[in-house]
């Protein structure tokens, strides 16, 4: 017998437990015929700012070990032209994967712009929160301040009954203490994490080869360190997490479940194949099945740690 | 009026995922390869400029990790598509190294193609790895009816792509420039870019060269598509790395917009 995937969670019962991550999906149409879309878990779309952004200067992308670098700059459409030209795609197409619209701003009124300004459409279950873009001018800066990021998780839980999920930044000493944060204030649930600041240089131009000097890094190299802080940000509240970072397999995304993550997200590992974020739901079910487990439920949180060592 | 292009329009159709099998893999020039690939599905879409994206897939780590796009070179009636690989790093060098008999992950036709309207001369200019959409086109083209010139610059002789496999692919030897003259004409292919009477001139190149070209098209008045070059991460539009400028100042997508765009589209900063 197929091994229960379904997770319920935010209100809604998610068919299966892998999404793509926001800015490797575009606005999902981009997809569109190419992978079975409707058959994940669901996505989260590219950033939503009030208006529109036209990004950062080439080069934008490039391959580091096991990974890549990217500086893309936030560039999107804008909450009008998302919400009548992007939104109403999802809604269409999109009967049984779940959405999120990944929500960005410079200050608590224009992520509260984004929000009120989407909530009475349809289309999509809930919002991502962008506190941690390191590409942008003070991308990280509610992700990083703490007394900021209450203040936009509480206004942000005032302005939308819809869930909320903060996608938390790695470049903090503590996580958990973020993570209690968006618990304190009113969050659904985290995804954690986005990428890692990084740098690359061309040694025979002597210059940056990110337009934007530096990006952030993403890519399995970073599998270990999105495993750690998933689990250190799911062990330090109750809410529901969502693993991201580095992920190409059912056994990577398993290291996430078993950190402690409910549902997790793919990444730069689409770019390498369309297909994985397919592939990794199939793998999961097989892990499942040869493991003899009935439920993928059974997993979330289930890593078990050495005894401390008797003095 | 019409349009022609090497096929009829599939813009809107979805590209197409698959592993395809290495046939051949041969060394055609200094540090340049010509690789052919099993592929039906994408020789039987393939239009003039459209690429490629060619990695190994979620196995693999090392260089290339991130998939490449590659212009398509050629396609058979047998399904067989051609791709020009010249080793710059890591990443190429291992597509240099396939062997017939592997097998990659491709993902294509992508892009906008090149367009041309019935009757046209035709100009190819092509710059180094550039040669890769003409060997394609200009074969194509002309058994079409075109009047096609295919102009192809290199820095030296020994970067010149096989001209033996040009002409087979093409029908006719292409017209060479090498900038120290060890083969051909001396000097920089768009030298001998004659626009007197009406053509359409096509190009792919070094930005550089296709700068130069923007600049006398519009100076000179003719009509020139260019197939641009940037970092590229998912070849669909879902990344949003590979942008060139337009006119307009705002961003354009190589994958989906371009890689063929109108000069006239694009704007060109000095170097």
């Amino acid at each position: 017998m197929a091994p229960e995937l379904r997770q319920s969670l935010f209100g809604v019962e998610f068919q299966a437990p892998v999404l793509l991550a926001s800015g490797t999906c575009g606005y999902g149409r981009e997809y569109a015929g190419l992978i079975p879309l409707d058959e994940l878990g669901g996505l989260v779309t590219k950033a939503v700012s009030v208006e529109p952004r036209s990004g950062n200067p080439p080069h934008r992308v490039a391959e580091t070990p096991g990974g890549m670098i990217n500086a893309i700059g936030l560039e999107n459409v804008g909450l009008e032209a998302f919400a009548s030209e992007k939104l109403p795609w999802l809604r269409d197409n999109l009967a049984r994967a779940q959405v999120f619209v990944n929500v960005v701003g410079r200050k608590v009124e224009e992520y509260a712009a984004v929000v009120s300004g989407l909530d009475g459409e349809e289309g999509f279950l809930g919002y991502e929160i962008n506190v941690s873009c390191p590409n942008v001018e003070g991308g990280t800066m509610f992700g990083t301040d703490e007394a900021a990021l209450a203040e936009l998780v509480g206004r942000l839980r005032r302005e939308t009954e819809r869930p909320v999920i903060v996608k938390l930044t790695p470049n903090v000493p503590d996580i958990g203490i973020y993570a209690r944060i968006c618990e304190e204030n009113g969050a659904d649930g985290l995804s954690t994490i986005n990428t890692f600041p990084g740098m690359l240089i061309d040694i025979h131009g002597r210059k940056p080869v990110i337009g934007n000097v530096s990006g952030g890094i993403s890519g399995p190299a970073i599998l270990p360190m999105g495993v750690y802080l998933t689990w250190r940000a799911a062990t330090a509240c109750s809410l529901p997490v969502i693993g991201i970072g580095g992920i190409r397999s059912g056994e990577d995304a398993l290291q996430y479940i078993l950190a402690g993550a409910h549902l997790v997200q793919v990444g730069t590992a689409s770019f390498v194949d369309p297909a994985a974020a397919a592939t990794v739901q199939e793998e999961i079910s097989s892990h499942l099945v040869g493991a003899g487990i009935a439920s993928l439920s059974e997993l979330v949180g289930g890593l078990r740690l050495p005894e401390p060592a008797q003095a | 009026m019409s349009i022609a292009t090497s096929h009829t329009a599939s813009d809107i159709l979805s590209p197409i995922r698959h592993r395809a099998a290495v046939i051949s893999n041969r060394q055609a020039a200094t540090d340049t390869w010509w690789l052919e690939l099993d592929s039906p599905e994408i020789a039987g879409r393939a239009e003039w400029g459209q690429f490629v994206m060619i990695g190994f897939g979620l196995d693999h780590l090392a260089p290339p990790f991130l998939p490449r796009p590659f212009s398509v070179g050629w396609r058979a009636e047998d399904g067989r598509i051609g791709l020009l690989v010249r080793a710059f790093g890591a990443g190429s060098r291992r597509l240099a190294e396939l062997r017939a008999g592997e097998r990659v992950l491709l993902l294509g036709p992508l892009g906008r193609p090149y367009r041309l309207e019935p009757g046209v001369r035709v100009a190819c200019v092509a710059g180094g790895v550039g040669l890769a959409p003409f060997l394609f086109l200009a074969g194509d083209a002309r058994r079409q009816g075109f009047d096609v010139d295919l102009l192809y610059g290199e820095l030296t002789a020994d970067k010149v792509f096989d001209i033996g496999l040009i002409e087979e692919l093409t029908g006719e030897p292409p017209i060479v420039w090498t900038e120290d003259g060890s083969l051909g004409s001396r000097g920089r292919v768009t030298d001998g870019l004659r626009v007197e009477g009406g053509v359409t001139v096509l190009a792919c190149g070094p930005t550089p060269m296709l700068r130069a070209l923007a600049a006398r098209a519009a100076r000179e008045g003719f009509d020139l598509q260019v197939s641009v070059e940037e970092h590229m991460g998912c070849g669909v539009g879902t990344c949003q790395g590979c942008v060139v400028q337009g006119a307009d100042g705002r961003w354009r997508k190589a994958c989906t917009q371009g890689p063929v765009f109108y000069s006239s589209e694009l704007t060109w900063p000095p170097s």
